[in-house]
Parts: C-alpha cells; structure tokens; sequence
C-alpha cells in the first residue's frame, strides 16, 4: 500500500534538492550537507534529532520560491500535494527526512518516532508534512490520528492542507474525526485532499447532529458541512 | 521558581476591589524574561497583551511536585516549546524559553544524569533563548555538579544562561553561582543572575553580569523597593521580570513597574531599558531572538483569516466583555 512509488520518491527528493540548492544560501547548504554523513551512519538519532532542530537557525524561515514547472511536477507525482507557501526550514527538514536510511526498517521507525516525541512546534509541521513521502507508510497512521487531536492549528494544517496521506491511509472512524474537527476549529475544508471521495453515512450522520446542535445554540454553520451529508 | 509561605500575611490583607488604571504606559511594548505561563490562564494572557506585553522568556522550571521519570522532563520541555507557545500566540505574545534542569530537581542525581541526557535535543531549537533557570536551591553538591555540567552545554551550544538564585544564604549563593561561571570561562555579558536584591545587586553588576529583578509579592522584590534601586544604579545591565507562576504572583508586574517608575520620574529611557530592551539584548546572544518577529507575531489558527486587518494584532483570541454576566 502506497501512494507513490519508489521512483516518484526519487523523483520528488531530487527535486527538493535543486529547490534548496537554489533557494538557500551557499554556506547553509554547505552546513546541511556536511551533517549527512553523521546521520546516515549513526545507530541512535542523536545526530539526526539535532541536525533538525537546528535547521533554522541556519536557512531561515523565508517563503520558497517555485517554480510553476516544479508545482507541476510535484501535482503529477503525488496529486494535490504541494510546496506553495512552506517555508525554507520545513522544506530542508522534509528533504533531510528523506536521507535516513531506510534499509533496516525498525531503525528507521525509531528514528522518525523519536523525532516526533521531542518535536516542537514547526518541527511537527514538517513531520505531518512528511506523511505521504516517509517509508513505510502505513506506520504512521498512529502518528497521523495523533496529529489530529492536537489543538495547534499549523499542525492541524500540516495534515489536513493538501496532504494526500489521511484519505489514502485512515480508517472510515479516524477520517471521519478529522473532518469533524476540522468543521470544529474552522478550517478551510476545501484544502483537504479525498473531501468527497470519502463521504461517508457515519460521517454524515455525525455533521448531521454537529449541524443540530449548532442551531439549537444560534450559531452559524459552515455551509460546506451540506455538501457532506449526501 | 518560588514558594509563597506567608499565607497570614496574605489571609490577613483587606479584600479590594479597584480598577487597574495602567493609562500611564499606554502605547508602550514589554518583554518580560522570566514568566511561567504553563501556571497561567488565557485571561493572564489577555491581560498581559493589553498592558502592552509583546514578548516572553519562559525559563524550564520546578513543577511545584518532584518528576519522577525523564520522559516528565522531556514532555514538559515539548510543551514549552508547542502547546504553549502556541497559546502564546494567539495573543499576539511572542513566547522564547530557557531549557534546563533545575537546582531542586538536581538532586535526584538518578534522574539528573538521565535528564542531562535529553537536554541537548532541546537546547538547539527554535525560539530557546537560553540555559535556564539553574543555579543553586539548597547548595548541595549534586546541584554543584549539575549547575557545571550545564554551564558546560551553555558554552558548547553558545547560548546565555539564566541563573535562579536561591532564597535561602542568598547572598554567599549567588556569589558562589558568579565565582562558577567565571570558572567555567562564561563571559559574565552571557550570564543573567536573576532574583537580585538590595543585598546583591552591586556584586553582580561591579562584576559585568546582567542582574535582573523579580517583582513578586510578599518574598522577592517590590516594586517600590526597585523604584529605588534603578535610582541608584541606573539602567544599565538591569531588568526586571515577574517570575508569575502557581504562588500567588502577578503576571503584570513588568508593565506595572513601568507605571510606578514613570510615576516616580524615573525617565523614558530608562524605564525602556529596564522593562524591554536589555532582557532583549542579553537573550538576543542566543541568535534566536529577531525583534521584528514581535511585531508580526501572529496566530497560525486565526491569523491567516485576520492577516490583513492590524487592529486584531494583539488580540487575535476572540473578545469576551468579563463585565457582562452573559456568556455566548
């Protein structure tokens, strides 16, 4: 089970590369490189969890710059995954994810996993960023469900804005949550990826009563929350 | 980190009810460098935003109870650095902190090594301004060793220090947490020695260290007692901080000290180097502070929806009217 291949893995880590070459300045992406090594061949993530806490300190937090060739591109490999608005840190921390090696599958788990435990704030953004393009990927629907009862909204974002992981990997109860909270904190749920796709008659049944309560209180609803009860 | 045990004191104080007139400092910013807000609510965040608080340290502290397990220790520094922050934020308060292991906690040595451990995932992160609070509580020998191992990792990660000194043999306490930090080739223009009094103040700044002042009812400093001693000593390497925590403290100290001063005709200048500038200065050591961002801070939940409309920056949480006794 996988929402993209090896190749378009590939393909996408390339050209995150030639999008940071040029959007980050020469010494910074000497410093990024010259980090690899002790992270591709180290056994615990020592290294690794401060290469990518540190990672702003040296590219910045500036929007990048794309190129509508490389949306393009990016929309063809993963459909509706996008790069528009990330910032020059959560782009190198997404690229430097990609540079674990992946070979031995529960070192690998225990690294990603220990990179969230310790994540702050926009280190978590690029983790659920990350999502669609991690190995293994059906092991982070724990790490996905648990993104989602966060109360912080840019995470919130990282997972339910033009992310293509949740549709493709979350149970009909875990998706469901996430579109309910989405309503709940007022998001703009025409960003979410498979928003029609995975309608569904328990989640209807649940906007139903959401949609219930908030009228019997006076207050507004969304009217997007209609298009989900067919 | 304090302890408030004068509870007869307090029990005994008459029950007021007045308005705060803070119209005095009206337009102007504070940055308070040593708050607690994981012990506070929303309405002190409020509060803080409307009495012109634009910027915060919040230094890793004592929960109030002993922690037993590291992973304590590792999700409160992930709270300071998320959830709170965060919190921050959507009153427009640009949140930094000060990671460390604390002088009581130091000394379950077990526990300690096993904290000392974690600490460098923390202390390179975005918006930590520091090492702190640390220093001695009862001066032991394990809160020797963890104080030096610390200053140690300061040194390492190039980052200032935030000194707790203790409150009790304060004066021999601070002068030992000075005489160790020159030991461990600290610059004292890197060091914050905070909690100062009367008694320590001219120590810590005759030897180039920032001293700051906490203004906390009833144990540590007054701010009546600090009107004085900016008389005195002037602006210079001074700063004042609220220290609010879970005892009975007050988030609004700084702003409110700022009132008292002008008040008491101390200049503009000053009262801007005391309450703002030289914290900012000190922690902008670290690299991680950038001015501008107090400015356009700005919440991630509400902001993209308010981004261009200014009047809401400071206040991006949804209004209450407190004086009314409907809730909607």
């Amino acid at each position: 089970m996988s929402l993209i291949t090896t190749g378009g893995k590939t393909e996408i880590e390339n050209l995150l590369l030639v999008i940071i070459k040029r959007e980050v300045k020469a010494d910074a992406f000497l410093w990024l490189e010259s980090k690899l090594d002790a992270i591709k061949s180290e056994d615990n993530s020592l290294q690794l969890r401060m290469l990518f806490a540190q990672i702003p300190r040296f590219t910045g937090k500036q929007i990048v710059n794309l190129k509508a060739a490389e949306l393009t591109v990016i929309n063809a490999l993963l459909p509706g995954y996008t790069l528009q608005g990330w910032t020059l840190e959560r782009l190198c921390r997404v690229w430097v994810l990609m540079q674990i090696p992946r070979e031995n599958k529960m070192s690998y788990l225990k690294k990603i996993n220990e990179l969230f435990e310790s994540a702050e704030m926009n280190e978590q953004v690029a983790l659920y960023s990350a999502l669609p393009i991690l190995a293994y990927p059906e092991e982070w629907i724990f790490r996905c469900e648990e993104g989602i009862r966060s109360n912080i909204g840019l995470v919130l974002e990282a997972i339910m804005y033009h992310n293509p992981y949740p549709a493709y990997f979350l149970s009909e109860g875990s998706w469901n949550q996430m579109i309910l909270k989405a309503f709940f904190t007022e998001k703009n749920v025409n960003y979410i990826i498979g928003l029609q796709e995975r309608v569904n008659e328990r989640l209807a049944t649940a906007l139903n009563d959401y949609i219930e309560e908030r009228l019997a209180a006076h207050r507004t609803v969304n009217e997007e929350i209609y298009k989900l009860l067919v | 980190m304090c302890c408030n045990e004068n509870f007869k004191e307090r029990a005994e104080g008459e029950k007021i009810a007045s308005v705060l007139d803070l119209s005095d400092i009206r337009g102007m910013k504070f940055f308070d460098p040593h708050i607690h807000m994981t012990s506070r609510t929303t309405d002190d965040y409020q509060a803080m935003a409307d009495a012109g608080i634009v910027a915060l340290i919040e230094p890793a502290f004592w929960l109030g109870q002993p922690r037993t397990f590291v992973g304590s220790f590792l999700d409160y520094y992930s709270s300071l650095l998320g959830w709170e922050r965060f919190r921050a934020s959507q009153f427009g308060i640009k949140h930094y902190c000060t990671i460390g292991l604390n002088s009581r906690e130091a000394n379950n040595e077990k526990l300690a090594a096993e904290v000392m451990e974690i600490l460098p995932l923390f202390i390179y992160k975005e918006g930590v301004v520091g090492i702190g609070e640390i220093g001695f509580d009862d001066q032991t020998p394990a809160e020797d060793k963890y104080f030096r191992l610390q200053l140690e990792l300061a040194k390492e990660a190039n980052l200032p220090v935030q000194i707790h000194t203790p409150h009790r043999d304060k004066k021999k306490g601070t002068q030992r947490s000075m005489d160790i930090a020159l030991e461990h080739g600290l610059s004292p223009s890197a060091v914050i020695v905070d909690h100062n009094n009367e008694e320590t103040v001219k120590e810590v700044l005759d030897r180039g260290f920032w001293a700051a002042f906490t203004i906390y009812p009833f144990t540590k400093m007054g701010n009546e007692r600090m009107v004085e001693l900016v008389k005195q000593y002037g602006s210079e390497r001074i700063m004042i901080n609220s220290a609010a925590d879970w005892g009975i403290s007050d988030p609004l100290a700084v702003p409110k000290s700022a009132a008292l001063m002008k008040r008491s005709g101390i200049s503009l200048e000053d009262i801007e180097l005391v309450t703002y500038r030289n914290a900012l200065n000190a922690f902008a050591q670290s690299g991680q502070i950038d001015e501008s961002d107090f400015m356009t801070v700005k919440t991630v939940d509400q902001g993209q929806k308010y981004e261009h409309n200014s009047i809401l920056r400071g206040g991006q949480q949804p209004r209450i009217d407190k004086n009314s006794i409907i809730i909607s």
